[in-house]
């Protein structure tokens, strides 16, 4: 449940459909993770939450180490795996963006149909049962590997956020661009890619920073289908010794330190986005 | 002059948004090196009419050549013949993301796929021609409004195109650089260039026109060399228009 929590708090494009087609702008309200520098109190809960999480590590690690040092040197694998997964899901989640963006843009009723329907399908059904519906359903005609059918699943629902949000980002820029372009001779396609997407890039970046981290959150799902990730493997440890206390929180704080991480490098990047000048 | 062939033909063209006749039978031809000034009042089509010549604003009836070729025929190689028409914004739509060499020559090497030095080589010039060398690597955020439309133009020019188009080119600037940019049309005018400008600077329709066409309600009302225009205006909303801006 904590998905559609977290998927409520977002407040992303893909929330505010209507808005979007008046307001030329991108909405990036939440993203509790993102540090801001004008923000000094979200700054100083960063550093907290960041410091606080690894000292509480390495207290529990060095006055426990059974079984918390257990634990930590139990869980790197399912830590790759989670990476592996999320990486692998973000760039084949952007590329459907892209395209179902521009789809949802496209002046071809058909496709503009397809993509907008795509969008509005994936929207309403949950990542679980979209993930069990590749892996369980789909499985009973062509067994698919559960790694596959999680990134499957993963790029399929991210590929339909990061479609609004290409799509809003493409949709901010002053129509005068194409024009401009258009006027000089620049085909559709050319127009795209020389002038609109370059330009869309900046107002997408903030938005799919916060899909990013979303995202790594929502592989812990996949962790019901047999992958072997971080919840997994933390999920493993504890069934065989039954530290559920001790494996679960210290499985919370690893995921803690990832997002702060992750924040901490979308919050770098989106402040070398300067105007250009 | 009129014994060449028309650069432009515009014939019977009508243009409409739902109900609205934005474009009702407009006949015009623009021959080559004619500099022609289109006025009128806002909302009588002006814009329509030069965005509907590089086909920005398709027509609903008529036919609209340019050299010859039919530019609302649905096979009509619309993207090569932009090419050859210039066109300038009231807003200038520089591309904030290119500097200003970058935007005079992004046209010339994706298109025209000339190499980059040569299109820069060629660019320089035409950054002299309108006074902007020495901004040619800031990009146009930096740049005053003045300044803006002339690398507009000259991204214009880049791609060497037949007859340039201007949509009311100094109304979104101050005052006080509306002079700039004018003298660089007036240059352009100097040189032979076809030129089909919207403006309501009646100092350089003056000097500068061949021909003057006063727009209302979508239609050309009245047409004649700028003399008559200023001196004695036959039709009523003619002298009404012009008694409201002179
Ligand atoms: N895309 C559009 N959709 C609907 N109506 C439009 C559109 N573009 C223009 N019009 C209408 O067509 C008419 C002519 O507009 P146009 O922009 O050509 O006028 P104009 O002479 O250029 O006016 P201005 O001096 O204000 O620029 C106006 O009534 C305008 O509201
Ligand atoms: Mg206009």
């Amino acid at each position: 449940m904590s998905h559609a929590e977290q998927r409520a708090q977002q407040s992303n494009p893909r929330d505010t459909e209507e808005e979007t087609g008046q307001s030329k702008r991108i909405e990036v309200t939440d993203s509790a993770a993102i540090p801001d520098k004008s923000d000094k109190g979200l700054f100083t809960a960063w550093r907290v939450s960041c410091f606080g999480a690894i000292g509480l590590i390495i207290l529990l690690c060095s006055v426990k180490p059974d079984p918390y040092l257990d634990i930590l040197l139990f869980v790197p694998d399912g830590v790759l795996v989670t990476f592996e997964v999320t990486m692998l899901s973000i760039v084949l989640s952007l590329i459907v963006g892209l395209i179902t963006g521009l789809g949802r843009l496209s002046g071809n009723a058909f496709i503009n149909l397809t993509a907008s329907t795509y969008v509005e399908v994936v929207r309403g059904i949950p990542l679980l049962v979209q993930l069990f519906y590749i892996y369980y359903a789909i499985g009973t005609f062509t067994q698919i590997p559960p790694f596959t059918a999680a990134i499957i699943a993963l790029t399929v629902c991210y590929g339909a956020y990061m479609g609004e949000i290409f799509r809003a980002g493409i949709d901010s820029i002053d129509p005068g661009q194409t024009e401009a372009a258009r006027s000089l001779g620049f085909s559709r396609w050319q127009t795209m890619y020389h002038v609109i997407i370059p330009q869309a890039m900046r107002t997408i970046l903030p938005p799919v920073g916060n899909e990013f981290i979303a995202l790594l959150k929502d592989t812990s799902l996949v962790s019901i289908i047999a992958v072997s990730d971080l919840l997994r493997r933390g999920r493993e440890f504890a069934t065989s010794t039954f530290d559920y206390f001790e494996t679960f929180t210290l499985v919370a704080l690893i995921y803690l330190l990832i997002t702060l991480f992750l924040s901490k490098i979308v919050n770098i990047m989106e402040n070398r986005v300067t105007p250009y000048e | 002059m009129n014994e060449s062939q028309p650069i432009i033909s515009i014939r019977g063209v009508y243009k409409f948004f739902g109900r609205l006749a934005a474009l009702e039978n407009i006949d015009l031809d623009v021959y080559p090196q004619e500099r022609i000034v289109v006025i009128g009042p806002s909302g009588s089509g002006k814009s329509t009419l030069l965005r509907a010549v590089n086909q920005l604003e398709s027509i609903d009836r008529g036919t609209l050549q340019v050299n010859g070729s039919d530019v609302s025929h649905p096979k009509a190689d619309l993207n090569k013949i932009r090419m050859g028409l210039g066109m300038v914004f009231q807003n200038f739509n520089l591309f904030p993301h290119k500097t200003v060499l970058e935007n005079l020559t992004l046209a010339p090497i994706k298109l025209k796929k000339i190499p980059r030095e040569q299109a820069e080589e060629q660019a320089y010039p035409l950054l002299d021609k309108v006074g902007i060398r020495d901004k040619a690597d800031k990009y146009p955020s930096k740049l005053s409004g003045g300044e803006k439309q002339r690398v507009a133009i000259a991204r214009a020019l880049a791609m060497n195109p037949q007859i340039m188009l201007f949509d009311e080119p100094t109304s979104a600037l101050d005052p006080e650089m509306i002079g700039e940019v004018l003298d660089v049309m007036k240059d352009l005018a100097l040189e032979g260039m076809t030129m089909l400008v919207v403006s309501h600077e009646m100092g350089f329709a003056r000097e500068v026109a061949d021909r003057v066409v006063f727009m209302d309600e979508g239609r050309i009302v009245e047409r004649g060399t700028p003399e008559h225009f200023f001196q004695n205006p036959q039709h009523p909303r003619t002298q009404k228009f012009l008694s409201q801006i002179l």
